[in-house]
């Protein structure tokens, strides 16, 4: 693995569109930030904290997620990925590269909701450090999706709307902004197909808003596993 | 030394991009011609490892491009048709990621990244943004990479497609710095012309012609092309204009009006054998 190139993809493309594309980073807050306020006004406030925390997993998830438009796009329209694939740049290394690239460019957001949640006292130093393993492990997870996605999309026309889609499906239908315990059991088991939903039960446990469920971070974990294994089947750097 | 052989790619729904070709490239600079879909790129993305074939083999110096494909990678770049930079990326961060990717040290990358885009006249850009540059600008930020590489064998597809007259001979100006072998694929006769040592014309997936420009044009000795708008019994038809080919001192016949007369160029290559098949 060449963890240069790594590292220089990821703080290029998500440090450079911090700076250059300033609009991207309100794009990316803006619904998390929406669903922040109604929560806050319909649950007069009683829901703030999961909105919080899900807010944290649902701007992860949702720049992770919409990744796959940029997936696509560099390699139907600007051909990025073909230079690659005729190089000694591997798959493993491109996918990462886009991966913490996105981490890299969810600071931002994730800045201004540490300072929410340090105004409404939410972290203790271990929920803090749990909360970035599972932002980290959900950045992988949901990544490998996109670029499941990226991959098998034909043609660039069809690259936003599908992310689009998939960004909302995938984040704000889970329980990322309120209680897990909400939901039957049936569909706690469907929604687990998005990394945020595992994501979210085991923050809400973490932070003691709901009951805390150690089966899912072993789910986490197999999930992001299982999507980077699919990624790696489903996806061919040198096509056929 | 790129040896193929009776390569063939049929692809998915069917359709045969290319019928057994058999080459062997080993001149500096090889433009492979033809018309659009004629399988020029099928074969240089099958060469350059990002396509396998349906059938058939191919070696780069000496390496099979199915069995020995990450070796063949460490010493080829291929620039695809129509790439084009990431808009907040700048020329010189592009270079250096690529050539980071490629297994250089950070401090080599810069430097090779300098020089390279310094060569090519882009100092006073390479800071700034890609999405600023002219489109011949964007072309040489690729040609960098592939200048900085250090590599045997360099693809460029179609490197010059919708760039104006003088940003491509920006881009030629860059090819010719290149070292080591080029195949490029064009479908601009001038660009052949200018830049190769070999021609290879490829038509329906088929070779059809293959040698250096002047035995290629061997066959219009002595010859000139006129060209008319008025209806010909004898020569070639592209729309309304009518082609032939006369001896140069029968051409003083077509000086009147409605008449044009060329000088013989690879062009004329391109129009006899790709309209005498496609007829």
């Amino acid at each position: 693995m060449n963890l240069r190139f790594v590292g220089l993809l990821a703080w290029y493309y998500g440090f450079r569109t911090i700076i250059r594309g300033p609009s991207y980073i309100i794009a990316s807050l803006s619904a998390p930030l929406t669903l922040l306020f109604i929560i806050y006004i319909i649950s007069a406030g009683t829901l703030v904290k999961y909105a919080i925390i899900g807010g944290f997993i649902g701007l992860v998830a949702s720049v992770a997620l919409s990744s796959s438009g940029d997936a696509a796009f560099f390699r139907l329209q600007l051909r990025i990925q073909d230079l690659f694939v005729a190089s000694s740049i591997t798959p493993v290394d491109y996918i990462l590269g886009l991966t913490m690239s996105y981490l890299v460019f969810s600071f931002p957001g994730i800045i201004l909701y540490v300072a929410l949640g340090t105004y409404y006292h939410l972290f203790t130093l271990i929920s803090a450090l749990a909360l970035a393993l599972i932002l980290i492990t959900l950045v992988m997870s949901t990544s490998a999706i996109s670029f499941i996605i990226a991959s098998s999309i034909g043609h660039i026309r069809n690259v936003w709307g599908i992310a689009g889609i998939l960004s909302v499906v995938m984040t704000v239908l889970p329980p990322t902004f309120y209680p897990y315990t909400y939901l039957p059991q049936v569909a706690i088991y469907a929604l687990a197909i998005s990394p945020a939903t595992p994501a979210a039960i085991l923050a809400q446990g973490v932070f003691h808003l709901a009951p805390f469920h150690m089966g899912m971070a072993y789910f986490m974990v197999a999930q992001t596993v299982f999507y980077y294994a699919l990624a790696r089947y489903l996806t061919r750097w040198r096509q056929r | 030394m790129i040896r193929t052989d009776e390569i063939v790619k049929r692809y998915r729904n069917g359709t045969v991009a290319l019928h057994g070709i058999t080459l062997d490239l080993d001149e500096r600079v090889t433009a492979v011609i033809g018309m659009n879909g004629a399988g020029k790129t099928t074969l240089i993305r099958i060469l350059s490892t990002q396509l396998e074939p349906t059938s058939g083999k191919a070696e780069i110096n000496g390496l099979d491009i199915m069995k020995n494909a990450s070796q063949i990678r460490k010493n080829i770049v291929s620039i695809p048709q129509e790439a084009s930079p990431i808009g907040i990326l700048t020329p010189f961060e592009h270079v250096k990621l690529y050539l980071v990717g490629r297994g250089m040290s950070m401090s080599e990358a810069e430097r090779n990244a300098n020089i390279s885009l310094d060569q090519l006249e882009l100092r006073e850009f390479k800071h700034k943004p890609s999405d600023t540059l002219s489109g011949g600008m964007k072309r040489k930020v690729f040609v960098a990479m592939a200048l900085s590489a250090n590599v045997d064998t360099i693809f460029l597809d179609e490197p010059t497609t919708g760039l104006d007259p003088l940003s491509r001979m920006e881009v030629w100006s860059a090819i010719r710095q290149l070292e080591g072998n080029v195949i490029l694929t064009t479908h601009y006769m001038d660009e052949a012309h200018e830049l190769s040592d070999e021609v290879v014309m490829i038509h329906g997936g088929k070779v059809l012609e293959k040698g250096n420009v002047k035995s290629l044009l061997s066959r219009f000795k002595g010859l000139v092309r006129v060209e008319t708008t008025v209806p010909q019994e004898k020569g070639l038809q592209i729309g309304r204009l009518y082609i032939k080919y006369v001896k140069e001192e029968d051409a003083e016949k077509y000086l009147g009006e409605g008449y044009n007369i060329k000088r013989i160029t690879l062009d004329d290559l391109f129009i006899s054998r790709g309209m005498a098949l496609e007829s």
